[in-house]
């Protein structure tokens, strides 16, 4: 009987440390339906810049304001500021710097390392 | 021959498991204890306690979060029409069937929500509109947003007593001192519209499990005959390739293809002579007989 018990509780041992290390780092669970707030930094920053984009093209501050909302940061200025401020530090995209920085204008958080990217201004502002 | 012990039993055959040494382990146990182990390990990993969630990307995005994300794919488009990203960016989003349709789906699911409330939903779904009607899609936004526009009648306001008109200021104003001085003639220097040689007259799709994901090119003469030997580059994301027509002789000396992989989206141009095409998306497609293939496009360049 003490035979049993052992091989059961061996099989049990080598059982569990397989299924966690499949569940946990070979197969993990894939998330669907998930929150946009959820979304690795990369991409969150990529999110920006379109919006930033859009920024350009309707002028529509409150609109980007809303839609950057939606990533789930507490100050949309600071955060749009620190992103900007990423790009330009890690010599990004020079399009993308040039979005970003005039979205932080126009959220009145334009720093001395931005003022060489300032270049547009939304078409809707321009003469 | 064997003698009973003092008992009176025998012993035990040579080959009898009686006689053989017993394994340690018990292997049907053992083999209970790995599957019994493997599900609660699998069921803990995955149910109770699955790993955090991180490095989540757009398309993994529940239906309304990635209507925004493609929102704000246009908006960019709206801004610099950089059309090859926006088509990467959403089939990134690994959406069914041809992506730029499921964007006139996703604005007309959107267009009948409180979405479009506000003036920057309106906004974000008419670029939504733009990207796709330019490509030759269309959806039940085009209606709906339409119907929206039609303008608010206006109250009529009656005028109100005419005011005086206010007197004449006390201070006179002061005569110009300065002249004015004048403008120089702007000088404007021509420039040259750009010519290309030739240009992109038709683009058609077709599905074919044997001819499946090709771009089949044809350069033509205006009178429809073939040019040998033209340079053609297709372009997609992060490469691109040169090749030249004639070089299958079966097809035509105007003929040149190209194998385009699944899910990927290209352009076409003839090189240096002309503008490049749309891009041509390698979405998938049914044929008649219902074989499961990848859309294939067969343009044709003249000249301009």
């Amino acid at each position: 009987m003490l035979r049993f018990f052992l091989s059961i509780f061996v099989g049990l041992t080598l059982g569990l440390a397989l299924g966690l290390y499949l569940g946990w780092v070979q197969f993990p669970r894939q998330y669907i339906n998930s929150p946009i707030t959820s979304l690795t930094e990369r991409f969150k920053d990529e999110y920006t810049v379109m919006i930033a984009a859009g920024y350009l093209a309707d002028g529509d501050l409150g609109g980007a304001f809303d839609r950057l909302r939606l990533l789930g940061q507490s100050n949309i200025p600071a955060y749009v500021q620190t992103v900007t401020e990423r790009y330009i530090t890690n010599s990004r995209d020079a399009r993308d710097i040039a979005y970003l920085v005039a979205l932080a204008e126009g959220l009145g958080r334009l720093t001395p390392i931005m003022e060489p990217y300032r270049q547009l201004r939304p078409l809707e502002q321009q003469p | 021959m064997t003698r009973p012990d003092a008992s009176g039993n025998l012993p035990p055959d040579r080959s009898s498991k009686y006689r053989r040494p017993r394994s340690p382990i018990s292997w049907a146990a053992l083999i209970i204890g790995l599957i019994i182990g493997l599900s609660a390990g699998l069921a803990y990993a995955w149910l109770l306690n699955p790993v955090e969630e991180y490095d989540t990307e757009p398309w993994q995005l529940s239906d309304q979060d990635r209507a925004n994300y493609i929102a704000a794919i246009t908006l960019q488009y709206s801004y610099d029409g950089d059309l090859n990203l926006a088509v990467n960016r959403l089939l990134a989003l690994r959406l069914t069937g041809d992506p730029i349709q499921s964007v006139a789906d996703i604005a007309c699911r959107l267009a009948t929500t409180s979405y479009v409330d506000n003036n920057s939903g309106i906004h974000a779904v008419r670029t939504m509109m733009t990207f796709y009607q330019l490509q030759g899609r269309a959806g039940c936004a085009d209606t709906l947003l339409a119907a929206s526009d039609q303008p608010t009648p206006l109250p009529t306001i009656e005028a109100a007593t005419p005011t005086l008109r206010p007197p004449a200021t006390k201070t006179p104003t002061p005569p110009a001192q300065s002249q004015a001085t004048p403008t120089l003639p702007a000088v404007i220097i021509p420039t040259i519209r750009p010519q290309t040689a030739y240009a992109l007259v038709d683009v058609r799709t077709f599905c074919s499990v044997e001819f499946s994901g090709v771009i089949e090119v044809r350069v033509q003469r205006s009178n429809g005959d073939g040019v040998p030997g033209t340079g053609v580059r297709v372009r997609w994301n992060d490469g691109e390739s040169t090749f030249f027509t004639g070089l299958k002789p079966e097809r035509g000396s105007d003929y040149a293809d190209f194998q385009m992989e699944a899910a990927k989206a290209y352009t076409v141009e003839v090189l240096g002579q002309s503008d490049p095409s749309q891009p041509l998306v390698a979405g998938p497609c049914t044929t008649d007989i219902g074989g499961q293939a990848i859309t294939s496009y067969r343009v044709t360049f003249r000249p301009g």
